[in-house]
């Protein structure tokens, strides 16, 4: 495979590893729709390490994703734009009674919650028909769950049932509950949705971790759309292990292929960049390809601690949702995503970085997600 | 285009090593024990498959599957010829129950566990120093998940070597919650025999150096031909026959082979009368115009089901099988339900044969499925 375009040579640099800067660094998806490129080491910047084989051997090049929708189960939240501030006095998602109905029965809370987000997500993508019904290809539509406590309560709760009543107090219906990808599970189910069925129990990095493997799902060619959910359900067990009270929040996002939404004529609403999971932020920022991707106009991360790092303009808008909604786990990478629509779609300016983890964590991840050209 | 499997180890009841546990596979001994992970009085069953590491009798403790990740890590290193620095080498973890028996022991007793110590993550990053690590929640079928995206990672240029690993540990909550829901309650994990009555827990952990073709240091033990996974998308906990059968039949295309060319099965086999009819059903469906057809074995009747980490062993089980000419049979197998009386499963003792290319079967809750094609290396 020793063609290429020409674009290729003298395109934009669309992709941003670097020797040092770790494993992880992943390829920026092609702004252009020209002709197939092959992926070759020059592609990849003077830094690249020459590798034996292009990609499979095929020519075809990493796909571009985008995402295409957005939906919300968030107690205080009422819409995406709510997550960039201010937040409503009252409002959103309410559990009390939003987790109720037939379908909700024998579910756990993370299920209930995620279905109640995963819903919204599909028909704001425009993959839902009046009736609910999924108007995807069910075969290669992937569900990729990120949740780090999802299941904690529910194991701490069985264990108390079997110690203080026996194995015959628990339900058999409970059974599906005592695996961690329960959710993945009933989501597919309730939409009938054949692709790859994936569950991040990643950390703090979770999130965004999950957004990379569905965009990996995608380029792949395994699957040609992804429902990615993040959720962490409230409970005893939660707030104990976190040492503070959490709040319910479940949110998705719909990823498929650029030429995907394009053919069933969806509106792309943010393009997937750099990705990369390495040891502290200078490092995730340069694997990603900041220096590359247009200037980062909104900084989605912690709390702020002082100057940014290289990469990012002092003037670039920087918000924590967490300093709003309390500890999200496995949600933050999936809202922070939710955000960075809500940016884009408002007329925002710049590319969106969303970095999770950091010290006191395995990792840091960064995301960068850039405005759709289409 | 192919991957090389380069390095392999594993942690079982029955072998500290692979080469151990594939003996002790072979030798075809009972090697299920009495319950001790939980208070025996508490349940119906009284048997499970697990690793007796503990250092206080009849005291559970906590961290047991991340102390196993990082032995099966370490044998699969030692084995490719790498170090243990994993900083540039992203490591791709399978699971059912994650540290979830940690979770219960400090929820329960009160054991020294924070947050930080459920996430494999950080164990991986203070032993081996790995910051592209991923822990896969996907049931019993995670480490073929797992491996499946090891191959893509390479395919899409993002890593030459990746390690893929798998554990688990029981827990109370879903050994307790099985005990509840079958009725019949087993005390043996007796797949695709009449006298099967469900499953029951092992424990342990296996890893797998995954390298671009041609890139390793040592010999290739084996080649990944392709990995196929999907979801039934029908019901939480019972396999479907569309799915598993689109499954394999999507692995066969991905390897680029025929019914005909498998010569093992490595059988999800976990014993329940609903896998066993569903798996033996497709596989006498997709097998039906293949001649003899490949011999099969099912090797939880020995190892017990190890969940997350259950289809990884399978295939470094096979690896060894395909490299030795040699397949262990089902443990307690005498007299097949009538959905496999087609199939030609390994009973009594082990069956020689020159074995080419294998398949690897692994189907977890929700629907889950992933089987893999792997090639002898010679």
């Amino acid at each position: 495979m020793n063609t290429t375009s020409p674009e290729a040579a003298a395109g934009p640099v669309g992709m941003s590893r670097t020797q040092d800067a770790g494993p992880m660094g992943m390829p920026s998806s092609q702004t252009t729709a020209g002709p197939m490129r092959t992926p070759r080491p020059q592609d990849a910047g003077p830094m690249e390490t020459p590798r034996p084989h292009d990609g499979d051997g095929t020519g075809q090049p990493p796909r571009t994703v985008v995402v295409t929708g957005v939906g919300l189960a968030l107690p205080g939240v009422r819409k995406p734009a709510d997550l960039l501030g201010p937040l409503p006095a009252d409002g959103g998602f309410d559990p009390a009674t939003g987790l109720t109905g037939r379908e909700m029965r024998h579910k756990d809370r993370a299920s209930r919650l995620a279905l109640r987000a995963t819903e919204p997500a599909l028909r704001d993508a425009g993959l839902l028909d009046d009736d609910a019904r999924f108007l995807g290809a069910a075969d290669t539509t992937a569900v990729v769950v990120s949740s780090n406590l999802g299941s904690l309560d529910t194991v701490c709760e069985f264990t108390d049932t079997i110690a203080r009543s026996g194995v015959g107090a628990l339900s058999p219906l409970g059974l599906p509950q005592t695996s961690s990808n329960v959710v993945a599970g009933w989501v597919a189910i309730r939409h009938a949705l054949r692709g790859p069925n994936l569950t991040v129990c990643n950390g703090a990095t979770s999130g965004l971790d999950a957004l990379y493997w569905a965009r990996n799902l995608i380029a792949a060619g395994r699957a040609e759309t992804a429902v990615v959910v993040g959720v962490e359900p409230s409970g005893d067990a939660v707030t104990k292990l976190l040492g503070e009270q959490t709040t319910d929040a479940a949110v998705a996002v719909v990823l498929e292929s650029a030429a995907g939404a394009a053919a069933r004529g969806a509106r792309p609403r943010a393009t997937f960049g750099g990705y990369a999971r390495t040891r502290d932020l200078p490092s995730a920022l340069t694997a990603a390809g900041t220096a590359e991707a247009a200037p980062v106009g909104l900084w989605l991360t912690g709390p702020d601690l002082g100057q940014p790092p290289a990469g990012v303009p002092a003037g670039a808008r920087r918000v924590d949702l967490e300093a709003g909604l309390g500890p999200l786990s496995g949600t933050l990478g999936v809202l922070q995503c939710a955000a960075a629509v809500a940016h884009l779609d408002g007329g925002g300016e710049g590319s969106v970085l969303a970095t999770t983890g950091g010290p006191g964590h395995d990792a840091t991840a960064a995301l960068l997600l850039r405005r759709s050209d289409a | 285009m192919t991957w090389d499997i380069t390095g392999m180890g594993a942690v079982a009841n029955i072998g500290a090593d692979p080469q151990e546990i594939f003996d002790a596979l072979c030798s075809g001994r009972e090697s299920r024990t009495p319950l001790k992970a939980f208070d025996p009085d508490k349940y119906r069953a009284a048997y499970a498959y697990e690793i007796d590491d503990r250092a206080e009798e009849g005291r559970d403790e906590p961290l047991r599957a991340t102390r196993w990740l990082a032995t099966a890590v370490r044998q699969a290193l030692a084995d490719a010829g790498l170090d243990e620095d994993l900083s540039e080498i992203p490591v791709l973890v399978g699971t059912t129950m994650r540290e979830q028996r940690s979770s219960e022991l400090w929820w329960r007793d009160g054991a020294q566990v924070g947050l930080a110590d459920l996430h494999f993550g950080t164990h991986l990053k203070n032993t081996f120093g790995p910051s592209a690590s991923y822990t896969f929640a996907n049931a019993c079928s995670a480490t073929l998940y797992a491996l499946g995206m090891a191959t893509d990672m390479i395919e899409l240029g993002v890593a030459d070597t990746v390690v893929v690993a798998g554990t688990d540990s029981a827990t109370e909550s879903a050994f307790g919650t099985l005990d509840r829901v079958q009725n019949d309650t087993p005390d043996a994990l007796r797949p695709f025999d009449t006298s099967h009555k469900g499953m029951l827990m092992g424990e342990g952990a296996v890893a797998v150096v995954v390298q671009r073709a041609g890139t390793g240091r040592g010999p290739v033990h084996a080649r990944i031909r392709g990995v196929a996974m999907n979801c039934d998308a029908h019901h939480a906990t019972a396999p479907d026959p569309d799915g598993i059968t689109l499954a394999v039949r999507d692995a066969h295309r991905r390897a680029g082979v025929r019914p005909e060319d498998i010569d093992l099965v490595m059988l999800h086999g976990s014993g329940t009368p609903r896998n066993d009819a569903t798996e033996s059903g497709v596989l006498g469906a997709v097998f039906a115009d293949s001649g003899p057809g490949p011999l099969m074995t099912a090797i939880k009747s020995m190892t017990g089901h190890t969940l997350g980490g259950s289809g990884l062993l399978s295939l470094v089980m096979a690896t060894l099988a395909m490299r030795q000419g040699v397949v262990p049979p089902v443990l307690g197998l005498t007299d097949p339900i009538p959905q496999a009386a087609g199939l030609r499963l390994v009973q009594g003792r082990p069956a020689a044969a020159e074995l080419n290319i294998a398949q690897i079967d692994a189907f977890g809750f929700g629907g889950i499925n992933a089987v893999a094609i792997v090639e002898a290396a010679r």
